[in-house]
């Protein structure tokens, strides 16, 4: 970049510089007032650039933007927050900054003390808070000051559930007040109580609109993107190599591969395993996951789970083998699976494998229980190959 | 460029801009033993050094006026001065997680640096009175004009804070010359010797602004006759012009901060 363009222009200039990219190119949208419009894509899509321009950080070399009314951004939790200053002293700081007014401030300072659930800390310096307690006096702050049109980006990640649940709410209740909100998040549970989806990807629109359709359209794209892979993980054996693994698991309805599995089906697990060393009292298990996020306290628990039990307790076997299980009457709610496999030693006391996304399965149909999920299936195990005992 | 719109934006941000300014001057002060009296001490310990030098070593001759006395009056503002720089420079620069994170008028961040150097500034100038008591000098009629001294030098000063501050965010250099900078600016300024009006020298009067606005604080508070140098109107009208053309250039580049910083 040449001096003087530099100095006189702030480095403005048409064609692309070195490490320079178009981070979003042909990109138009609108919103309208009292929308909520979430916007998702692979890291990298051009989501966080999207935001800033929205919010003045960032100027576009092409194109335009035209905003009705004020905006307000909520693209980190307690910017301006300074460690050594007490929470009191922040709170007006920080609310300032976000654009309140230091009389709206004190008046509404009782209430955001409330809030944060943090009226005996107030007086401590916020270097002393817990990363949660700061986040809550941030995310109070900001909740309070919310302009017209409020721009937030993956900020709600932070905390623990019930904090997640009260920005949820928070957010719910903007919406049902007609604010404008422009949402990036990861969380497809957020992106579906949105009135519209944008995905982008590579810094062009692939798709907007209806969020249920436009999530699916980018879920399915990034399941694609991760293939059959998954992630591997496992306790090493002498060589180095897994000492058992699962190599390859099927999904079965009706005698085919099943790419979707509808209420009331039978679904057929198959696993290939192979131990490399001898192992005792094996146990196989799998777990689907709802990949959608949909369900926000679950994304770490599992709404299906199936484990071999005592099937090969005491036993000791080494090489190839095949198990399979017979789960009749499935019942789970709409939305992807991702499969996760397991292998454990002893029982359930030792776990040498892992492979997370193993398969993908989907469900498509609501069925009667949708809404909830039927965690206790029955489980009929059989063992087709035996692997050598001793 | 819409001069009297840009105004008003920054005038909206007039309660933030104290908001920023006293959460810096509050952070000064923390964790430390002697608090606010730090704002007289670093004069005072200059006054002190410069009346050795200056009295004992080297004789300056200062008109009849006590050394310690024409020192510290031109110690005082040019500390403000010289915080205004220093500090302001890096201002963009060290609240990078604002500029990239929130949008306000960026005027905001060096203009909040303006104002807690004011404080400083105010709380060192309490003392001019203890100081003036002691050697027994008395105040002169111009004392009252003196708030149009200092409007000349924020004119100048909020000018240099806002080129500064966006010139280091696009060259970080810029903050360490200014460290050399600010010191060959403060003894080709009338801060601890006076500056001749006459011979090789005066050109200091007339194009450095800071020689006629120490100077003016000077004849104003000790001089017995009201009477202001022309050269202060130079310096004003240099100032002005400053902060005229420093604020359309800090606007132009202003959009590109958030990716710079």
């Amino acid at each position: 970049m040449g001096l003087p363009r530099r100095l006189i222009r702030g480095g403005r200039k048409d064609g692309l510089g070195e490490y320079e990219f178009w981070a979003l190119n042909d990109l138009s949208f609108e919103v309208q007032a009292g929308e909520t419009l979430g916007v998702i894509g692979p890291n990298g899509a051009g989501k966080s650039t999207i935001l800033k321009l929205l919010f003045h950080i960032m100027s576009p070399d092409k194109g335009c933007i035209d905003i009705a009314g004020r905006v307000g951004g909520l693209i980190e939790l307690g910017a301006g927050f300074h460690p050594y200053l007490s929470g009191r002293e922040n709170v007006f700081i920080n609310g300032s900054i976000l654009g309140m007014k230091q009389r709206e401030i004190r008046k509404q300072y009782a209430s955001i003390v409330a809030f944060a659930e943090l009226a005996e800390f107030m007086d401590m310096p916020v270097k002393n808070f817990s990363s949660g307690m700061y986040a809550r006096l941030a995310f109070a702050i900001a909740a309070h000051a919310a302009p017209d049109v409020l721009i937030v980006d993956e900020v709600l990640a932070v905390g623990d559930v019930s904090f997640q649940l009260k920005c949820y709410d928070w957010l719910a209740q903007r919406r049902k007040n007609g604010k404008t909100t422009v949402i990036v998040s990861h969380d497809m549970y957020a992106m579906a109580a949105s009135s519209r989806c944008l995905y982008i990807d590579g810094g062009r629109m692939q798709s907007i609109g209806e969020p249920r359709g436009v999530i699916d359209a980018y879920l399915a794209r990034s399941r694609q993107a991760r293939g059959g892979e998954g992630r591997k993980t496992f306790v090493p054996g002498k060589d180095g190599k897994a000492r058992a693994e699962i190599t390859q698991v099927e999904m079965l309805s009706g005698g085919q591969a099943a790419e979707t599995i509808d209420p009331g089906e039978n679904l057929l697990i198959r696993f290939h395993y192979n131990a490399h060393e001898p192992i005792t009292s094996p146990m196989l298990a799998l777990s689907l996951f709802h990949a959608d996020g949909r369900f926000p306290i679950t994304t770490n628990h599992y709404l299906f789970h199936v484990y071999s039990g005592d099937l090969l307790k005491g036993q000791t076997i080494s090489g190839q083998g095949v198990l399979e299980v017979e789960v009749p009457d499935v019942h789970l709610p709409v939305g992807n699976y991702r499969a996760k496999t397991y292998f454990f030693e002893g029982h359930a006391t030792n776990l040498l494998f892992e492979h997370d996304g193993a398969a993908w399965i989907e469900v498509t149909r609501p069925g009667y229980s949708d809404g909830r999920a039927m965690i206790d299936h029955r489980q009929n195990w059989r063992v087709p190959v035996k692997a050598t005992t001793t | 460029m819409q001069p009297t719109r840009d105004f008003r934006e920054v005038l909206s941000y007039r309660e933030l801009i104290f908001a920023l300014g006293m959460r810096e001057v509050r952070v000064r002060f923390k964790h430390t033993l002697l608090g606010v009296a730090w704002a007289v001490i670093m004069p005072l310990s200059l006054m002190a050094l410069f009346t050795f030098v200056f009295q004992r070593v080297a004789r300056v001759e200062t008109g009849g006026i006590p050394y310690p006395v024409f020192v510290y009056i031109g110690l005082v503002p040019w500390q403000l001065h010289a915080t205004i720089l220093n500090q302001s420079a890096r201002s963009l620069v060290d609240n990078r997680n604002l500029v990239t994170k929130v949008y306000f008028a960026r005027e905001v961040l060096p203009l909040a640096t303006v104002l807690s150097a004011l404080v400083d500034f105010c709380i060192a100038s309490l003392l001019v009175v203890v100081l003036m008591a002691v050697h027994g000098v008395s105040p002169g009629p111009g004392i009252f004009l003196l708030p149009l001294v200092v409007a000349v030098q924020l004119a100048l000063g909020i000018a240099c804070a806002l080129i500064l501050s966006g010139l280091n965010l696009l060259y970080r250099d810029v903050q360490y010359v200014l460290q050399v900078l600010v010191m060959l600016w403060m003894f080709a300024s009338s801060v601890v010797y006076p500056i001749p009006t006459t011979g090789l020298a005066s050109w200091l009067t007339w194009l450095n602004p800071m020689t006629p606005i120490l100077d003016a604080y000077r004849t104003l508070i000790l001089s017995s006759t009201i009477r202001l140098d022309p050269a202060l109107a130079v310096a004003a009208a240099i100032s002005l012009v400053l902060l005229f053309f420093g604020w359309r250039w800090f606007r132009r580049v202003e959009r590109r901060f958030g990716e710079l910083a």
